[in-house]
């Protein structure tokens, strides 16, 4: 007997890889809970039996509630549609969305009592964003099923007042995406404004002219010449047209791109890049805590002709409409950017607000000399080129992209700017897929936009609160 | 429902797990009590230098090799000369094919001789008297605190506590839905029915000494059927007729083996009966949920699998005099492969390996050796990669292991259901019948790890398996001081077959595993499971040497 007491000891063995296995398990369990209780297979999520917290816009403009154990969205199908991507669909396919990503405070999650509580315990709490959804609405129906994103924001204090991101479908009434449909739904869970990233087009000059603005002493008053065609090294760069002599103002306007093929060129590579990354490319990016896409600038084993094209925001450059938001945010508030938020607070329906999220945090993008020379050229280009009438009279700064995407699909528009008065502290950026010139595509939505803020803003409608 | 109301049944599911550890508590506290009593049995006196020679086991080994439970300092003497035993008649001295004999009062003994007190048994040329263990003159050690402490959970207070925690989970069952439900009534009124029927026949008739290791599984059964009352509670019905024909199993396989020699003749015919049972599922057996190991008898179907684990146990066990005189396993390894052989060709993997770890237990157990374990794991990976090789298809099945997320609709699909309603209950639950796990296809058999996390709380999922590996630790203990090497090894590798079985579904629920689909001992719904756990609980019970005394 002897022998069978030590040769028991074996039993020990299954039963260690049993706790080996239950702690592995449970830390698992601890690390992850949150995102398997929020996976998109959940029933009790998604058939929407949960009780949870309200969504209210900046105006207490219901988007989402819960009543009866229903999760009921705001009534009106435009503004559903509007804000989708950033309320979400109760199904978590949208990841990025409010109701996924402040699960715990909307539907009183945690790890310890899971869903499990019942309702009288419910500390589900509401979110207030500081979104506009009336705008978005109207902003959300200037595509008119073009797909792209638009995004506004007060470059002051950071509040996002309008995001939306198209194509977008009804919360009410998704579309079973069958083949017919397919391509006109394709990418309705993205949400385009801080997801995705285009080829920026002429509104990647701003860049340039900012490196050349560091870098290159008196350039303001330099004299450059576009022949509309230009050979480097056997390559061609071309112009829309042939601009003459020409300086840096009148080539920002005039959108020469020659004149920032050249500066491209003249600064090199590896000053190019550096430049880039100290105004955020190539960093990662995050919004409301999360991160989103990228930038990019890359000219690493670029040819000549292609340094030069990168320069003009052609070659490998991306941009999200986000972060060329921030860009024209910095631009309006002399270099420093404050960052972007979207819950202005969250609070409980018995106890007072008491997250407030406008924590101003702000950093300095470019030299506050380069950004003021950005605005002014920003603004002699809107007034010459746009003209102010484009914006009814609002005073702006802009600048439009087309960016080709080759093959043979329109080019993507581009517009983005900011406002010129500080009464009206509105930064904005607008990009429509395939939706030919910026100033034919993004340029309508974006005076939409302003326009409506605009009047928002005179009319105190965000001074109630 | 009133707001109070509500809190109220909230209250009881956070009370559950709670009483739950007080339960499992209790019942091991109880039977880790006692086991560590040291006093001799006997005493052999070693006429030649005096030596007293304490007997602490109920079946001693005597030899020349060291390892023996009565070393003999003699060349003459066999490195296993004899074993010296205790049955309820007395003490026994055989034999064990030595070279030299044993020699009882003077003449050798042909066959397995009684011992009395006083008699002197020569081995290897030493003479040694059998005296009682009083020789020692130390005071027998005072029990009866233990004992009245003892008698107070072995009264039923344990599975009082059992029967309020079933009603309170009825409470909560009945207000799980809409509206008020009667049905779980009456199965808390079967579970009573069966719990205080088995504790009275077991108390007063067949007069057992405790009823710990019972009111376990009652307790772990009970949470098996009422978990699967919101999904499917017809079968639970079923579940509650298989609890008590388990419980049945368990008292006939107890009766059956009280006398372990006896046992031992039973075991050829065991195995013959394991094997054609096996054979009769390979030729009549019906394919569900991807394996060929269902039979069909009329109205009933069962799984012969279940059962021939009961008597794979049975069959690798044995007596130390059966250890001592048959030293080759060749007889078990036969009969392993063609279980594990038959278990292959129905497609049923996961238990195919749930024999094989037991195979090297047993192994293990009676032979002592380290090589043979290492021998038969590096053959069974060289057989593994044989047939991964010609049969690929089969890595198909185990593709999403570690990966499920990326396969929620297919090969991953149960396993990213139980990991998000896992992580929905959190550690106190949804509440009994509140979960939507249960919709999903085998939830309350394969997938019930995830129900008991989902509706029960993490809290108590991880409870019922840890009582599970914990009842693994008990059998290795209450095995030491086992009245027959038969029950030690039966007990050890029966409790390893079990904990073995439970890692393979929960780890293979939430991927910490490749999903298998075996069932969960106790909980799982399945009617040849249950019988087959409570079989191998009657092992673990017949180890425990106080199982067996006469109640004074």
């Amino acid at each position: 007997m002897k022998n069978t007491r030590y040769r028991s000891i074996i039993i020990y063995i299954v039963v260690c890889f049993f706790f080996a296995g239950i702690g592995f398990f449970l830390f698992e369990f601890i690390t992850n809970s949150r995102q398997w209780a929020f996976s998109p297979v959940n029933r009790h999520l998604s058939e929407g039996n949960m009780s949870g917290g309200k969504i209210l816009d900046t105006n207490n403009i219901i988007l989402a509630q819960t009543l009866d154990g229903k999760r009921i969205y705001n009534e009106k199908e435009d503004i559903r549609k509007a804000m989708l991507h950033t309320v979400g669909d109760g199904s978590v396919l949208i990841p990025t969305s409010v109701q996924s990503r402040y699960n715990s405070e909307l539907f009183g999650y945690n790890p310890v009592i899971g869903f499990g509580a019942p309702h009288v315990f419910d500390i589900n709490q509401n979110i207030k964003l500081t979104l506009d959804s009336e705008v978005c609405a109207k902003v959300s129906k200037s595509f008119k099923d073009k797909k792209g994103a638009a995004l506004a924001y007060n470059y002051l204090t950071g509040e996002v007042l309008c995001m939306v991101s198209l194509p977008t479908y009804d919360v009410n009434n998704r579309p079973n995406l069958d083949e017919n449909i397919k391509d006109k739904y394709e990418g309705m869970y993205i949400n385009r404004a801080i997801s995705s990233s285009f080829t920026p087009g002429s509104i990647f000059k701003i860049f340039t002219t900012a490196a050349a603005l560091d870098l290159i002493p008196d350039v303001e008053k330099r004299t450059f010449e576009c022949k509309k065609v230009k050979i480097i090294d056997g390559e061609k760069v071309t112009c829309m047209s042939s601009h003459g002599k020409i300086n840096l103002k009148d080539a920002m306007s005039k959108s020469c791109d020659i004149v920032f093929s050249d500066i491209a060129i003249e600064l090199g590579k590896e000053k190019m890049k550096s430049k880039m990354e100290e105004y955020g490319l190539n960093a990662p990016e995050y919004f409301d805590g999360m991160q989103v896409i990228s930038s990019s600038y890359d000219a690493n084993g670029a040819s000549k002709a292609e340094l030069g094209w990168s320069g003009i925001g052609q070659s490998k450059d991306k941009v999200s409409p986000f972060y060329m938001l921030k860009v024209m945010g910095a631009i309006a508030n002399k270099g420093i950017h404050v960052e972007p938020f979207i819950v202005k607070s969250v609070f409980t329906d018995s106890s007072g607000e008491y997250l407030n999220n406008s924590k101003n945090l702000s950093k300095r993008m470019f030299r506050e000399t380069t950004a003021e020379s950005l605005k002014e050229i920003m603004r002699y280009t809107m007034k010459n080129q746009y003209k102010d009438s484009m914006f009814g009279g609002i005073q702006m700064c802009a600048k439009t992209g087309t960016a080709e995407v080759g093959e043979d699909k329109l080019p993507h528009g581009w517009m983005v700017g900011f406002s010129y008065d500080k009464t009206f502290p509105v930064a904005f950026s607008v990009v429509v897929e395939n939706g030919d010139f910026g100033i034919k595509s993004a340029g309508p939505i974006a005076a939409d936009m302003i326009k409506e803020l605009h009047s928002a803003f005179k009319t105190g409608k965000y001074e109630k609160k | 429902m009133s707001v109070l109301f509500s809190m109220f049944i909230y209250i009881i599911q956070i009370i559950l797990p709670f009483m739950g550890i007080l339960i499992i508590g209790c019942c091991f506290k109880s039977l880790f009590s006692n086991l560590s009593f040291k006093h001799p049995l006997i005493a052999l006196i070693n006429k030649t230098t005096g030596e007293k020679i304490p007997i602490v086991y109920w079946e001693n080994s005597i030899g020349r090799d060291k390892h023996c439970d009565i070393v003999v300092n003699s060349p003459t003497a066999s490195r296993d000369h004899a074993v010296l035993y205790r049955r309820d008649e007395g003490w026994f001295i055989s034999d064990t094919n030595s070279k030299g004999g044993v020699f009882l009062n003077g003449s050798p003994i042909s066959s397995d001789e009684k011992v009395y007190i006083n008699d002197i048994i020569q081995i290897g040329g030493i003479n040694y008297e059998l005296r009682k263990s009083d020789v020692f003159n130390d005071e027998p050690e005072k029990n009866s605190l233990k004992n009245s402490y003892n008698k107070f959970y072995a009264g039923g207070s344990i599975l009082a506590m059992v029967s309020m925690f079933q009603a309170l989970c009825t409470v909560q069952m009945c207000f799980a839905g809409s509206s008020f439900d009667y049905r779980p009534i009456t199965i808390f009124a079967f579970l009573f029915g069966i719990s205080w029927i088995s504790f009275i026949v077991s108390k007063y008739i067949i007069r057992r000494s405790n009823f710990e290791l019972e009111t376990l599984g009652i307790f772990l059964s009970g949470i098996g059927i009422m978990n699967a009352v919101g999904a499917d509670i017809k079968s639970t019905y079923t579940q509650i007729i298989c609890l008590g024909i388990g419980i049945i199993f368990f008292e006939i396989i107890l009766a059956f083996i009280k006398d372990p020699d006896m046992a031992m003749k039973f075991r050829p015919y065991i195995a013959v009966v394991a094997v054609l049972l096996l054979a009769v599922n390979l030729v009549f057996g019906k394919v569900k949920n991807g394996s060929q190991n269902w039979v069909m008898l009329g109205p009933f179907s069962f799984q012969p699998s279940e059962l021939v684990k009961v008597a794979f146990v049975f069959f690798g066990s044995s007596t130390l005099k059966g250890i001592q005189t048959t030293k080759n396993l060749t007889l078990f390894i036969l009969f392993s492969a063609a279980c594990m052989g038959a278990l292959f060709l129905m497609g049923d993997f996961g238990t195919a390996c749930i024999f094989f770890v037991t195979f090297i237990l047993i192994a293990f157990m009676r032979s002592g050796s380290i090589r043979t374990v290492v021998l038969t794991c590096a053959a069974a990976v060289i057989g593994a990669g044989f047939i991964l090789k010609f049969k690929p298809y089969i890595v198909t099945r185990f593709s999403a292991w570690r990966h499920v997320w990326e396969h929620i609709n297919d090969t991953g699909y149960q396993q990213t259901r139980v990991l998000t309603y896992s992580a929905s209950g959190g550690l106190l639950g949804l509440g009994i019948g509140k979960g939507a796990l249960k919709y999903v296809f085998a939830a309350p058999s394969d997938l019930v790890f995830g129900m008991l996390c989902e509706e029960w709380g993490v809290i108590m999922g991880v409870l019922i398996i840890l009582s599970i590996a914990v009842l693994g630790i008990y059998a290795r203990s209450a095995s030491i001081r086992s009245r027959s090497a038969f029950y030690s090894i039966a007990s050890c590798c029966g409790a390893g077959m079990l904990v073995f079985q439970m890692m393979l579904n929960v780890f293979g629920v939430v991927d910490i595993l490749p999903l298998t689909g075996v069932t969960l001992p106790f909980i799982s719904l399945g009617g040849s499971s249950l019988i087959s756990v409570w079989g191998i609980l009657a092992f673990i019970k017949a180890s425990d040497e106080r199982t067996y005394a006469i109640k004074r």
